[in-house]
């Protein structure tokens, strides 16, 4: 029996068995500020979270920053190659260093400069240097230049974050002592690094604000049981009786065969076939039977009722064909019709009427994404 | 919705079927009044004047996409609706006319909103 809010409002969490009623997480989490500031910690604090490709910063000293939650992050290339991370939070006074730099319009430094005074790092995150007024005592009468020490480098260094990748894709986390990305990612991992992701270069990026919690979208995303009815230019070429949803610990994929063969030169992929890949949290990689490219979906949410999807399109060269504008421009009508439908259904929801929906038999793939959201709550 | 000099409120518009007027500080706020009044009266906002430079310069056409197009250049963060819309007006259009045109040109992907009521040619 539905749970309607205020009769039925005794919400529970969400089963396991997606067979039982309550296998949907109750509405609450997708309206309540408070689950907002929670899924900060308990969701983006604690697995690994897309942070940007890295062929965005091929040269030493190359970065882009990123920021997930509130925490902000620069990501830069050092010296030895590494792709590395750090909190973009001055050691000294805890001044934000360098400017949001997205990662489509990456910047270059030398070293790691705060504004405010001046300290310096170097791209392995030591303190490289500070101003002479850090080392020695000339303003204050209390002390003479003897009694400064200086500060030592590794010992003031920035507070790294941890990262790890996926071919070109790279990830930061923040807990403490993180299970390794290639645990949570699984047979993803593998999978992607099969792909030749990395020769592929970024064409280009479209950001959109949309007026709903970002597992709104997640859920749209994770199955095509609306696509019948709502995608109907793209669906005159998907068979979709005979897609797939195959789902595991922490991400999902859905599989698309399309009516008439597309040429090999047309995929990046061998299977004959679309492959959307939801990966926990907030990252999708978009393998398109029709394109010799691939996209990916960042679903960062703002507040409790908006997120912003950034999508980006990677193709063989950065400069578009016809062809390739054409796909893109398919690929966001598609966008536009779903932002459609999580609107709506956000609507809805945040009118508070309904405290739990329910989940049909073939939502499995919605299903694993409210269960690792009820999971991550609990933990 | 503002009340005052027209420094402040440069943005004056009318229902279509009373001849109420609102005026407002910015575009998008006629946007939101033709949204309450549509809910409920199932009537159009037509625009009586829009003092903004962007739409003084805005090219008089028929086609929303060029005029999108064109005025781009002059927001970094998007075109409000609203401006939009007030350009429009120069070929007669309503509020409603611009939006159901930007409906059909954003579910056949040829534009996008950075933010709620901003749009970007693609
Ligand atoms: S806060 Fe960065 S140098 Fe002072
Ligand atoms: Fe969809």
């Amino acid at each position: 029996m539905t749970r309607w809010n205020p009769s039925n409002d005794d919400v529970e969490a969400v089963s396991p068995d997606i067979t039982d009623e309550t296998n949907a997480l109750p509405a609450k989490y997708f309206t309540d500020p408070n689950v907002h500031g929670l899924e900060k910690e308990k969701i983006f604090g604690r697995y690994w979270v897309y942070a940007g490709h890295a062929n965005a910063i091929t040269e030493p000293g190359a970065y882009f920053t990123r920021t997930i939650g509130d925490r902000q992050v620069i990501i830069v290339r050092d010296h030895d190659d590494e792709v590395r991370a750090f909190f973009n939070v001055c050691a000294h006074r805890g001044s934000k260093m360098v400017e949001d730099t997205p990662m489509t319009d990456p910047g270059n430094m030398g070293r790691i400069r705060c504004p405010y005074h001046m300290w310096s790092y170097d791209l392995d995150g030591d303190l490289e240097s500070t101003p002479q007024s850090f080392e020695e005592a000339g303003l204050n009468p209390d002390l003479s230049d003897d009694d400064v020490c200086g500060m030592n480098a590794s010992e003031n260094s920035l507070s790294e974050v941890e990262t790890d990748r996926i071919g070109p894709f790279v990830f930061l986390n923040f807990a403490d002592d993180p299970t390794p990305l290639a645990e949570q990612a699984g047979t993803l991992k593998s999978e992607l690094e099969a792909m030749p992701l990395g020769e592929y270069e970024h064409a280009t990026r479209y950001v959109s604000e949309v007026d709903c919690n970002w597992k709104t979208f997640a859920g749209n995303y994770s199955e095509c049981d609306h696509c019948h009815a709502n995608h109907q230019d793209w669906i005159t070429d998907i068979e979709l009786t005979e897609s797939e949803l195959e789902v595991n610990d922490y991400h999902w994929i859905l599989h698309y065969t399309h009516d008439e063969d597309v040429d090999d030169e047309m995929r990046i992929h061998d299977e004959h076939e679309a492959k959307f890949y939801y990966f926990w949290p907030n990252f999708t990689v978009n393998m398109y039977g029709t394109a010799d490219g691939y996209g990916t979906y960042i679903i960062d949410p703002i507040d409790e009722g908006r997120f912003q999807l950034i999508a980006d399109y990677y193709f063989s060269d950065e400069a578009m064909t016809d062809a390739e504008r054409e796909f893109v421009q398919t690929s966001r009508q598609l966008q536009e019709e779903d932002f459609e439908l999580v609107e709506r259904q956000y609507e809805g929801l945040k009118s508070g009427a309904l405290a739990q929906a329910q989940l049909g038999p073939n939502e499995h793939t919605v299903h694993r994404l409210h269960r690792l959201a009820q999971e991550a709550y609990e933990a | 919705m503002t009340q005052g000099s027209q420094q402040d409120a440069p943005f004056v518009a009318q229902c279509a079927a009373t001849g109420a007027t609102v005026t407002t500080s910015t575009a998008n706020e006629v946007v939101a009044f033709y949204r309450r009044r549509q809910r409920l009266l199932d009537t159009d906002i037509e625009w009586v004047s829009a003092e903004h430079r962007a739409v003084s310069q805005a090219p008089e056409s028929d086609d929303v996409a060029y005029v999108l197009r064109e005025l781009d250049d002059d927001f970094e963060r998007g075109v409000p609706l609203g401006i939009l819309a007030a350009a429009m007006s120069k070929q007669g259009r309503t509020v409603g006319d611009t939006l159901a045109d930007v409906y059909d040109l954003r579910m056949a992907g040829s534009l996008w909103e950075p933010r709620s009521d901003y749009l970007r040619p693609v």
